[in-house]
């Protein structure tokens, strides 16, 4: 028992020391099973390629240059969906959060289109749009602005209105409120609402990939389906999980700690 | 400074659980001079925090006046300075940027601002704190920063919602002495709310009962300054008016 505690303490320092090591740590024993499992021979080599094969697909798909290339399609489209779902959703959850009127009238609209997921639009899109950008965007904007809405709202609510109050005591007029009270109060809900935006925009992203593609992470998956490639589908799911760790250790995760974390206003993870 | 008057303050509001109008405040009438120290005290309910939201402009009075100086006053404004019972320090600025956020509202440049919110924060012993944000300090800390703040800003009139409340029994004693100590050096036209009486015969030239949303009684409070904790808990006429106010509290 008392091994076992040191190692782990062990394990404690040395991962505190190289976090690096530590985010890809977990992952060895799930590759080894994954290896395991595939050089028992138990599945087709074809249906169910082992981590050589597919580090293998990742050489040559980046060397004859497509992996990059789709990747960046995908990134481009996300970054655009993105930043427009933000520049419409953080204003509307403001709006929503400080005035009573327009969240009776807008909250109920807001959980019913919510409801409808981003996949279930994209027939009418289809119709509207064709295959293409606007398609995309459409889908990604849609699904990103409904969780920045509704967490900024909640955020603008949860800020005590004592702070309001001695802001304006001190002179601040309405524009300085909203930068210096609302805005930074609300932005740890504002970062939740982003992060489970971005999560849910990355998926819709690569649904409306695989059926409006024609480049792409998702393309890249529905593509190798037809050529009966396991090998490239499993990259492109090692590749969209590797993302999304990227953008939460490297983006989200330094902004939280800067600001709420910082604050006080959230308890760390 | 400038003086506080209130004249013939009402205030009533629709209270939807009794399903009638239900009086707040009734006809209150307070005159604080230039300078003057004045507590409220009085049971929970009775309308002391009501009075000072109207005064500092976070609700609206049904009737009556509010004037500072000769000034008519409506709506939040930074001459009047208010210190909260919960602090209000804004948690994402730093001790430094919450003491000069006045200034900067003003329009004070950085480096001038940063000056006299230096002043400010030594005056309440808080220098080495001016980098830390408020969730960094202790109650007690940041309730200094919260006076200084509202200090800094050189307001009129200084109110007080039971600034000491949430802080331990110690600290408090600490905190109502600084304050003492820094009222002596500015004199400050304070409007000070508490339901501690010995807090508001410690503190004020005169403490005002109130009861039911009206004035009980005003007692002048005679105790020569400086007043210390030590030399006043157990001194005769602290004693004797501490008693005094305590019994109309209790009976009010």
């Amino acid at each position: 028992m008392n091994a076992i505690l040191e190692a782990l303490d062990r394990y404690a320092h040395w991962a505190a020391r190289w976090p690096v090591l530590a985010a890809l740590a977990p992952f060895v024993p799930v590759v080894a099973l994954w290896w395991g499992v595939a050089a028992a021979g138990v599945f087709p080599r074809a249906f169910f390629p082992a981590p050589p094969d597919v580090f293998q697909s990742f050489l040559t798909l980046t060397y004859k240059g497509i992996l990059p290339a789709y990747l960046e399609d995908s990134i481009g489209r996300l970054a655009a969906g993105v930043s427009v779902g933000i520049l419409l959703g953080i204003p509307l959850g403001i709006l929503v959060g400080l005035s009573g009127v327009a969240r009776k009238a807008l909250w109920p609209v807001l959980l019913f289109f919510q409801a409808i997921g981003d996949i279930a639009w994209l027939p009418l899109l289809l119709i509207w749009f064709g295959f293409g950008l606007g398609t995309m965007t459409f889908v990604i904007v849609y699904t990103v602005i409904f969780p920045v809405v509704i967490n900024t709202a909640l955020g603008v609510r949860s800020i005590p209105p004592e702070l309001v109050r001695a802001a304006q005591s001190l002179g601040a007029p309405r524009w300085r409120i909203l930068t210096d009270v609302i805005l930074p109060g609300a932005l740890p809900n504002i970062m939740t609402g982003l992060r489970n935006g971005l999560g849910y925009g990355w998926r819709a992203l690569i649904a409306a990939e695989i059926i409006v593609g024609t480049s792409g992470i998702g393309f890249l998956m529905f593509d190798a389906r037809r050529a009966g490639s396991a090998v490239e589908i499993v990259l492109g799911m090692i590749v969209l999980g590797l993302l999304w760790y990227v953008v939460d250790a490297w983006i989200l995760a330094p902004i939280e700690r800067a600001t709420g974390q910082r604050w006080g206003l959230v308890t760390r993870a | 400074m400038k003086s506080l008057t209130l004249r013939n303050l009402h205030k009533t509001y629709f209270d939807p659980a009794v399903g009638t109008r239900v009086t707040a405040i009734q006809d209150v009438s307070l005159e604080i001079g230039a300078g003057e120290f004045v507590a409220v005290v009085g049971p929970s309910g009775c309308g002391k925090s009501t009075i000072l939201n109207m005064v500092a402009g976070f609700l609206p009075a049904t009737r009556g006046d509010i004037i500072v100086g000769d000034r008519s006053v409506k709506g939040p404004g930074r001459d009047r300075g208010v210190v909260f019972q919960n602090f209000a320090l804004l948690p994402w600025k730093t001790v430094i940027d919450n003491v000069g956020f006045g200034l900067k509202m003003r329009g004070i440049p950085k480096p001038e601002r940063d000056r006299i919110a230096m002043e400010f924060l030594e005056l309440a012993g808080l220098s080495q704190a001016a980098e830390r944000y408020p969730n960094e300090l202790s109650g007690g800390m940041q309730q200094r920063a919260g006076v200084v703040r509202a200090l800094a800003n050189e307001p009129d009139v200084l109110l007080m919602d039971e600034p000491f409340a949430s802080v331990d029994a110690q600290t408090r004693m600490t905190l109502q002495e600084e304050l003492m100590r820094i009222w002596g050096e500015r004199r400050h036209t304070v409007l000070f709310i508490t339901h501690d009486v010995g807090e508001a015969v410690f503190l004020a030239d005169r403490v005002v009962v109130l009861s039911k949303g009206h004035v009980l009684r005003e007692i002048p409070i005679t105790i020569p300054r400086p007043r210390r904790w030590d030399a006043l808990t157990e001194d005769g006429e602290f004693k004797r008016l501490s008693a005094e106010v305590l019994q109309m509290v209790r009976a009010a």
